[in-house]
């Protein structure tokens, strides 16, 4: 396969001569419908992290020649690596056009129109088809369940208010309980108010259907803007959390001001600056630390004083949110390819509906995380281990997930009939999950106060 | 006390009785049960050194030890040292039992006393020590040697399987799981037929009460609400059995071919102002097809004719691309589906790919490609790009490197990823990696994702 196109250069194609390529001869298939061979993939890759360094050291002319031969290997409507290449340098030029030329940014974004409904259906297509937030929510609604064990008023708050499925099914469970349904309050958060009306009208009629008292408080704000003060908690209630795959748009902040005093401008020694800005760089709460955010601690912190019996969370388990550009390029990669295998694996949707997945959501998460940066970088994915000392710190406890819990959860996942699919329980009580091995997100409970 | 472990007690009919097995019957010795120990017994109580003490009798010619006495005196005799055997000397065979020294064990206080030596060293080591021993296959750690042989030799050899797939080693705890599970599945199949009959959910469930609180019950909520596989409904199938059939699906699974147009049909939804139809409920009313299909595959797109769809689809391909590598973007989308399918080797899945990547060290700069363009790039920037090769990829140890620049961020990047964290350790090697353990230049290879020990696995 190497050898009919490099004829023209030697007999066996070098690492250098096979990317020789001259316009036109840019196809890895050697006819329709033939899977590019291992060895072009691999090419592909390496060029990718070629451009990367590019574009790390903002260098534009090199960034552009070889965004230039990507482009050419890389499609939205190939395999699953070259899709997902394909995004990966649309970021790519992302981030140069922001830094190098944002006139030309700017420009071009001036006639964007967000089609937010189109994003909701992007979500919705996700939700249904994969199991991954199914999952985070049987999981929340099953911990929810535990421990309000016994309460009669309950009020949930919930930060991403976008599917009433959870909550719905939660209404059902309440209302099987042997006690009886608590007098039950939702306050959901998301940035549309159109949602949180279809939201509210929605578990309203559920509610009064099996008449339980309930209350839906929306809150239309996103979630790194909101303001603590608009949640109205009473006293009396038993507060639950439910996050899933919010929390770390709240790392986002502006990281100019550490750049500021970075030992560039001052001419420093490495260490020397790093004693001064603080003696222990890997505590959380240090300024070079990835996890020092005003935002972040002070939600905590709020969150922690409402007392909450129990606060699920899932989050992406990977590490989109270190310093360095070309690692999180990497990681970004090394965690959205299961996710292309993943979705390429679902025999139920068209390629089409796939295609709106890749786009509208993997797409655009990993536009956010490599081409962004600042307040607009929201996606800083963070993992379990980091969330641990940020939660611990701020005083919450860890809550172990119930045995039944996560049988519940693998039982589900059958239904799906796919055997990538596979919940990882950890001996502290979390549960990660994974796809043919590969770590996706992981889910913990917590509650306020440690645990005995 | 402590001179009394010297002479531990002989076991019954050692010395007196050297013909194993004469004891008349009737003279059996009735045995306590553990943790209730004979009123008349004499009570021991050891520190944990001398009960983890092994070897305390020692030769003092050649040092070697011994447990017993009786065999530090035997050993003697080859040594021509004088020797002495001692015997039983009273009358009476006073039984012997043995606390626990550990303070906050119910078998500290004498009436739970433990009647043999071995055993409350075995107890001891179980519940108070640390545990040294680890099986092989599946991780379990002992504290008492034999206790780990004693497994290691059933480890694996026997296995009960769950019909969920679940895999167990000991009978109780399948037996337990397979109550939960019979439980679950039970009311998914109670669920499933009767959603068939096309009711509302909150209508048609029993709430059944098994005993386990919120158990069964949580199961047919979840099962209905979530449940990915929507019913059987006839009138459904036929609709969207062609409908799959033209959107290349010719596989087996139609039913969640079933569930793929419910999404549709709530996407349609949208527009009509009702987002949150209940999917068991949206059975009853099968959607208008055409209208859903237009509406997904782009708005702009005005036929509901099939093949006006798949030809103008390709319109937006072949834009992007340039025309001499058309063949990249296969342009209908049957093919494309089809050689999505055709790639179910791990080989090409992006994943597996990836990991390739980083075991062959697919990062290194080779500075005669760059010239191969005719980039002038600087000598510098070449070497910089090689520094940022070796910073950045594969640093599983902080690099002290003096560079400069952009390396001063990646290395406080670096050294923050591998901040201690207390106690998560063992997290690190099972979280696929971190950011840790990627080695791009082939140093040493390693697998982006963990497959982690079985204990968590399943």
């Amino acid at each position: 396969m190497a050898g009919h196109q490099d004829a023209r250069y030697s007999a066996t194609p070098s690492s250098s001569q096979w990317m020789s390529l001259s316009p036109g001869l840019g196809s890895p298939y050697t006819m329709i419908g033939t899977p590019p061979s291992e060895e072009w993939c691999m090419e592909l890759l390496r060029l990718i992290k070629e451009c990367g360094n590019h574009v790390a050291a903002s260098n534009m002319p090199n960034a552009n020649i070889m965004l230039e031969q990507i482009s050419r290997l890389a499609s939205a409507y190939g395999s699953p690596i070259q899709r997902i290449a394909s995004y990966c340098i649309e970021a790519f030029a992302e981030r140069m056009l922001r830094t190098k030329l944002p006139g030309l940014y700017n420009a071009f974004n001036s006639t964007k129109i967000s089609l937010v409904s189109e994003e909701n259906v992007a979500q919705r297509l996700f939700y249904n088809v994969c199991p991954f937030i199914k999952v985070a929510y049987l999981i929340t609604n099953q911990a929810i369940i535990e421990a309000m064990e016994g309460e009669k008023r309950v009020h949930i708050i919930d930060l991403y208010s976008f599917e009433p499925e959870q909550w719905i099914d939660l209404l059902h469970t309440f209302k099987a309980r042997p006690e009886g349904p608590p007098c039950l309050k939702i306050t959901g958060v998301h940035d549309q108010r159109v949602v949180l009306e279809q939201m509210a009208v929605r578990l309203m009629a559920e509610a009064s259907k099996l008449e339980i008292s309930f209350h839906f408080i929306p809150i239309v704000s996103k979630l790194e803007n909101v303001d603590t003060e608009s949640f109205c908690v009473n006293a009396g209630e038993a507060i639950a959390i439910s996050s899933a795959f919010q929390l770390h748009s709240l790392l986002a902040f502006d990281e100019e001001v550490p750049r500021r005093i970075s030992p560039v401008a001052s001419k420093r020694p490495l260490r020397k600056f790093l004693e001064e800005v603080s003696p222990d760089f890997t505590s959380p709460s240090s300024i070079l630390s990835p996890s020092f955010s005003p935002k972040m601690r002070n939600f905590l912190s709020f969150l922690r004083r409402l007392s909450p019996k129990v606060m699920v969370i899932a989050e992406q388990e990977a590490n989109h949110n270190g310093f360095s550009f070309t690692e999180r390029v990497k990681e970004a990669l090394d965690f959205y390819a299961p996710l292309f295998d993943c979705l390429d694996s679902i025999r139920s949707i068209t390629p089409m509906e796939r295609q709106m997945i890749e786009k509208m959501i993997f797409g655009e998460e990993i536009k956010n995380i490599i081409a962004c940066e600042g307040v607009e970088r929201k996606e800083r994915h963070e993992k379990l281990e980091k969330w641990i000392l940020r939660l611990e710190q701020v005083g919450f406890g860890w809550v172990k997930l119930s045995y039944y819990n996560i049988i519940h959860a693998r039982k589900y996942l059958q239904n799906y009939g796919n055997d990538g699919y596979n919940i990882k329980e950890e001996e502290d009580g979390y549960v990660v999950f994974c796809w043919n091995r590969c770590p996706l997100f992981s889910i913990s409970a917590w509650q306020f106060g440690r645990q005995k | 006390m402590l001179e009394n472990m010297a002479e531990e007690a002989l076991p019954n009919g050692f010395v007196e009785n050297p013909i194993a097995g004469s004891n008349p019957p009737a003279s059996k010795k009735k045995r306590n049960q553990p943790g209730n120990p004979d009123p008349e017994a004499e009570v021991i109580a050891l520190s944990p050194k001398t009960l983890m003490a092994t070897n305390r009798f020692l030769c003092e010619i050649c040092g070697k030890g011994f447990q017993r006495d009786q065999n530090l005196q035997l050993h003697r005799r080859g040594h021509n040292l004088p020797w002495k055997l001692k015997q039983r000397t009273s009358k009476e065979i006073r039984k012997r039992v043995y606390v626990c020294p550990e303070k906050s064990c119910v078998h500290h206080h004498a009436s739970r006393a433990l009647g043999d030596l071995t055993g409350i060293k075995k107890h001891f080591c179980r519940k108070h020590g640390e545990k040294k021993w680890k099986c092989e296959k599946c991780a379990k750690r002992y504290a008492v040697q034999s206790d780990w042989k004693a497994h290691s030799k059933t480890c694996g050899t026997r296995e009960y399987r769950c019909d969920c797939g679940t895999i167990f080693s000991r009978r109780d705890s399948f037996i337990t799981h397979r109550a939960f599970c019979d439980a679950l599945a039970e009311e998914t199949a109670r669920l499933n037929a009767a959603s068939n009959m096309n009711n509302a959910v909150a209508n048609n469930i029993n709430y059944h009460f098994m005993g386990t609180p919120l158990g069964p019950s949580m199961a047919q909520h979840f099962s209905s609400i979530f449940k990915p596989i929507s019913s059987n409904d006839e009138a459904i199938n036929q609709t969207t059995r062609g409908l799959s059939l033209w959107m290349g699906q010719g596989s087996s699974q139609e039913s969640i071919g079933n569930n793929n147009l419910h999404g549709i049909h709530q996407l349609g939804s949208v527009s009509s102002g009702t987002i949150f139809g209940d999917p068991l409920v949206s059975c009853s009313n099968p959607p208008p097809s055409d209208y859903q299909l237009n509406w997904v595959f782009g708005t702009k797109l005005s036929s509901s004719n099939a093949e006006e769809l798949t030809a103008s689809n390709s319109l937006p391909l072949t834009d992007v691309k340039e025309a001499g590598t058309q063949l990249l973007s296969v342009p209908s989308l049957y093919s494309t589906q089809h050689q999505s399918h055709q790639t179910p080797s791990a080989n090409m899945s992006a994943t597996a790919l990836l990991q390739k990547a980083a075991q062959i060290g697919v990062t290194t700069t080779d500075p005669s490609f760059l010239g191969s363009f005719g980039l002038k790039c600087s000598d510098s920037q070449v070497r910089d790009g090689n520094k940022l090769c070796g910073v950045l990829y594969g640093t599983s140890n902080p690099i002290l490197s003096t560079n400069i620049g952009n390396d001063v961020e990646n290395l406080a990047g670096d050294l923050l990823q591998v901040h201690p964290a207390k106690r998560r350790h063992t997290m690190n090697e099972e979280s696929g990696g971190g950011g840790q353990t990627r080695d791009f230049l082939g140093v040493g290879v390693q697998t982006i994702c963990h497959p982690s020990s079985i204990n968590g696995w399943i």
